[in-house]
């Protein structure tokens, strides 16, 4: 049991000592033991009476710290006791802590460790005990000593950390960490090892780093100094040995999984363990020896897990080279070679079965599947990261643009996305779901993101809208919206403009027929016509006018003249052009002798012209119709070679077009279907179509480069050549690429009109004429 | 935290006289609170062999009546002025100037740094605006000084004399 002696007199130096050191002893050595409240009031008493005794006996003056700097002291009031107590202390400490290093040399490897940890803790937890008890001394004396300025003295629990560092510390360091890293390598090997004494010890080195220029502040120094700094380079050394080895004996894949775990052994074993900021140092040098000295072998391989979509294993090599600097370049070169030949052979299988007449859908189906396949790719295995998908992108527009199909031009790929679109919105057996087609049309716009010529795109694409608008084949108008929102999300309210327009016609025509209808439908007397009649701006609608003159047949001339003096009364001013190679009519049948049924003919208007003339006569030669329809021969042979081919007319002379044939009404008409399908398109038509497209495009992008090169030089005032040519190639991209030769015809055709002039003496330099 | 349910902690004076008072009324010393969190409770008292029964039952006055207020752990308040003593604290120090300095040395020993800041305050709004002589009257101070030393004293303190 604790003694408890009496209370020495307080100006009793020796005494007062002599009473405290047992009281220390016994926190230091005996806490376990317990200390009582009237001991502990006892100890801290004590030193307050000491170093209160100045005021009691006035004639007791303490001697302050010996040394230069005790002058510090002479104008001060009233010395403060207690250096003499301080020093005792500090001595006791060295006495202390000499038997605890002296004992610690009979041991090694983890008993040592053990050692070391326990006295520490130990210690420090008496310490604070022994600070607080010192607690009068430490708010006087101390806080005097250092407001002072004295560097040497320090608070008492600071002075038990300075004294572990001078008598223990700097004495069984190295041995302690020889244990700690051996401990460290047996658990790298597998062995299960007490990681709690590494913590401990670590704990213990962080707390030793005092701030010499303020002791109130730590440092990390004394860790990083004696534990982190071996640490890193044991385990550098230890992680070069092993991934020579492994690598010399096992597969890359085997080699990447085996490097993977052992980072993230390391990257738990500082947060288990270790001061979380030896996690950049421990990681870096382990990526350096895990990952940079093996990047060769991964790069090599990297080629051969693309071939075979290896997945995981092409993630965990993204991941591995991703934690080193420019690890990932290499793979991202790779990458994009890979995806573009992967799209080019994919065409080139579907054009080896296609040919000439390639059907939209497997092209666009070839392009979306090899795209799918290598977004997922770089989602899954390369999460998503910005250099890959700048590859995919790049490998895309490569093999979009330039594959077997589009051999000759660019402009091939935007007119099958452009077909494409119109066998999805056109009506049809085969039109997908609504929501599907949603899907299809995102798809679409997939693709389209990487086409160059979006003009060619929009061309071909406001040409079948007009179609299917004209002739009413649209199948869905959320359907037709939805796609226009989406070519105006990407390229621009004036990209799809005109195909907004065309939406607002079709519906201002709707109105003006029922207007029409509403103001003549009281008229009686009149042979009615079932009439409707579509007004569209010529600057929206990429109509072509007629190539041929027509006469209207009489039956339907004056609901035509009605309609026309209605319009021209509504909107003076207003010309009207009419486009009879896009109309269409119904005729029915009253003239068959054997059939009872009335058969309704879906004509075009050309075919209502002619077959309105057999209400006079049942038989009409070539020229004899040539004549009344005013239709030329061309025209006139091709709706008559339709005709003939139904049987609706009979050719009883020559050959369909030359001069003389003769074409007689078929009286004994035979048909199963009620409802006769005459209006078909001329095939030699629809080639042309094509080509004329493609010419209006290169039309349209003249202007586009010369309004561009206007625009450019209007603010820029003097441009140099290739810095004009780059500026328009830069604005025109997301329309299309335009060809350097093309632009210099540009420039010359605009010198040639005077926007432009050379400025003299300068070479390749132009200078805007206002 | 409940006041009722704490645990009382007993308090012997110099003379022996036992105080109980709960632990969150103790541990406005620093020095009790150091020590209960040190050695644990239990149901030993803890002897205050500096401290008299009489002083010790105003510190615990002070005591319970601060007990809730915050903890100040920085005593470099840079905004030290004698002037701000609330009507409780002031109260406080009305008491005769025995006392007062007992209470500041009892402030000082059990390490209650608010206490001791009141106490000294208080001492302070006694000299200030004082001259020599009235301060030797206010605390019944015999003038030791030959007029020689009292003429270089004042001379040595010239410097912060008001103008």
């Amino acid at each position: 049991m604790e003694s408890n002696p009496p209370l020495p007199a307080p100006n009793d130096l020796a005494a007062t000592w002599a009473f405290l050191e047992n009281g220390i002893d016994q926190i230091m050595n005996r806490l376990e033991e317990g200390l009582s409240y009237k001991r502990y009031m006892d100890l801290y008493t004590g030193i307050y009476n000491y170093c209160t005794s100045s005021r009691m006996n006035p004639g007791f003056a303490s001697e302050p710290l010996a040394g230069p700097g005790s002058n510090l002291n002479n104008n001060r009031g009233a010395n403060l006791m207690g250096s003499d107590l301080y020093q005792n202390l500090q001595r006791y400490l060295e006495r202390h802590l000499f038997t605890i290093r002296e004992n610690s040399t009979q041991y090694m490897d983890e008993n040592l460790l053990r050692y070391y940890t326990r006295h520490w803790e130990k210690y420090t937890t008496a310490s604070s005990y022994v600070h607080h008890v010192f607690r009068y001394l430490n708010r006087h004396w101390v806080k005097r000593e250092i407001d002072e300025g004295r560097k040497t003295v320090y608070d008492v629990y600071t002075l038990t950390l300075v004294s572990w560092r001078e008598h223990m510390f700097k004495h069984v360091e190295r041995h302690v960490m020889t244990a700690v890293l051996k401990l460290i390598e047996r658990q790298r090997n597998g062995e299960t090892v007490e990681t709690g004494l590494v913590k401990s010890v670590v704990e213990s080195f962080v707390a030793l780093g005092l701030d010499d220029a303020d002791s109130s502040k730590s440092t990390l120094d004394v860790y990083k100094d004696h534990f982190e700094r071996p640490f890193v380079e044991a385990s550098e050394v230890y992680y070069k040995k092993e991934s020579e080895k492994f690598v010399s004996e096992n597969s890359v894949t085997d080699y990447m999984k085996k490097a993977e775990t052992r980072l993230s052994e390391e990257e738990n074993r500082v947060k288990m363990y270790l001061h979380t900021s030896t996690n950049k140092p421990l990681i870096t040098t382990c990526e350096a020896v895990l990952v940079k000295n093996h990047t060769d072998i991964m790069w090599d391989e990297f080629q051969n897990l693309l071939n075979m979509d290896k997945l995981d294993d092409l993630h965990r090599m993204y991941s591995l080279l991703s934690r080193i600097p420019e690890g990932l370049d290499p793979l991202r070169t790779r990458f994009e070679e890979h995806v573009r030949k992967a799209g080019l052979s994919a065409i080139e299988k579907i054009a080896d079965q296609g040919g000439e007449t390639m059907e939209p859908k497997t092209y666009v189906d070839a392009l979306l599947e090899v795209h799918r396949k290598y977004n997922d790719m770089v989602t899954t295995a390369f999460r998503g990261e910005a250099g890959f998908v700048a590859s995919l992108d790049k490998a895309c527009r490569e093999f979009v643009n330039r594959n077997n199909v589009c051999k000759s031009s660019t402009s091939k790929s935007p007119e099958l996305l452009a077909r494409f679109c119109d066998s999805l919105l056109r009506k049809s057996a085969k039109n997908p779901e609504e929501g599907d087609l949603e899907d299809v049309l995102n798809n679409i716009m997939t693709v389209f993101k990487y086409v160059e010529d979006k003009d060619v795109f929009q061309k071909f694409y406001s040409k079948m809208l007009a179609k299917r608008l004209v002739n009413g084949t649209s199948a869905s108008e959320d359907a037709e919206s939805s796609m226009i929102s989406k070519l105006k999300e990407a390229c621009g309210f004036e990209y799809t403009s005109k195909l907004q327009r065309m939406f607002t016609d079709m519906g201002l025509s709707k109105d003006l027929n029922d207007q029409f209808k509403d103001r003549f439908s009281t008229d009686a007397g009149d042979q009615q016509v079932d009439f409707s009649v579509l007004v569209l701006g010529t600057a929206s609608w990429p109509l072509q006018p007629s190539t041929t003159n027509f006469i209207i047949p009489e039956e339907v001339e004056k609901t035509f003249h009605k309609f026309k003096m209605f319009y021209q009364n509504k909107h003076s001013g207003r010309k009207l052009n009419w486009l009879f190679h896009l109309s269409k009519g119904e005729l029915k049948t009253n003239y068959l002798k054997a059939s009872k049924t009335t058969y309704t003919f879906q004509v075009s208007t050309y075919q209502m012209g002619i077959l309105l003339q057999y209400n006079k006569d049942t038989t009409y030669t070539f020229e004899e119709l040539s004549q009344s329809t005013d239709l030329n021969a061309e025209v006139l042979s091709g709706q008559l070679g339709i005709l003939v081919k139904a049987k609706v007319l009979l050719l009883s002379n020559g050959a369909v077009g030359e001069p003389g044939s003769r074409y007689d009404l078929h009286m004994d008409f035979k048909s199963k279907k009620v409802r006769i399908q005459l209006n078909v398109p001329v095939k030699s038509e629809q080639k042309v179509e094509v080509e004329e497209t493609h010419k209006t495009v290169e039309e349209d992008r003249k202007l586009l480069m010369q309004a561009a090169i206007v625009r450019i030089m209007k603010t820029r005032k003097t441009m140099k050549h290739v810095a004009l040519v780059n500026e328009v190639i830069s604005q025109l991209s997301n329309r299309f690429k335009p060809k350097i030769p093309d632009i210099k015809k540009c420039i010359d055709v605009l010198l040639e009109k005077e926007y432009l002039e050379r400025v003299e003496g300068q070479k390749d330099m132009f200078s805007y004429v206002a | 935290m409940s006041t009722i349910e704490q645990k009382k902690v007993k308090l012997t004076s110099s003379e022996g006289t036992e105080f109980q008072v709960e632990r969150s009324v103790a541990e406005r010393s620093v020095l009790l609170k150091n020590m209960l969190e040190d050695v644990g409770e239990n149901d030993m008292a803890i002897p205050l062999p500096n401290v008299t029964g009489p002083i010790l039952t105003k510190v615990i006055d002070y005591c319970t009546h601060h007990r809730n207020d915050p903890i100040q752990n920085h005593d470099d308040d840079l905004k030290k002025t004698s002037e701000d003593i609330d009507d409780w604290d002031a109260e406080f120090c009305k008491v005769d100037q025995g006392t007062l300095f007992e209470l500041i040395l009892a402030a000082n020993y059990l390490d209650i740094k608010p206490l001791l800041d009141l106490t000294c305050k208080t001492v302070a709004n006694m000299i200030k605006n004082k001259s020599p002589e009235e301060i030797r009257a206010t605390f019944n101070i015999t003038n030791d000084f030959t007029p020689e030393e009292e003429e270089q004293v004042r001379k040595e303190n010239e410097w912060c004399e008001e103008r």
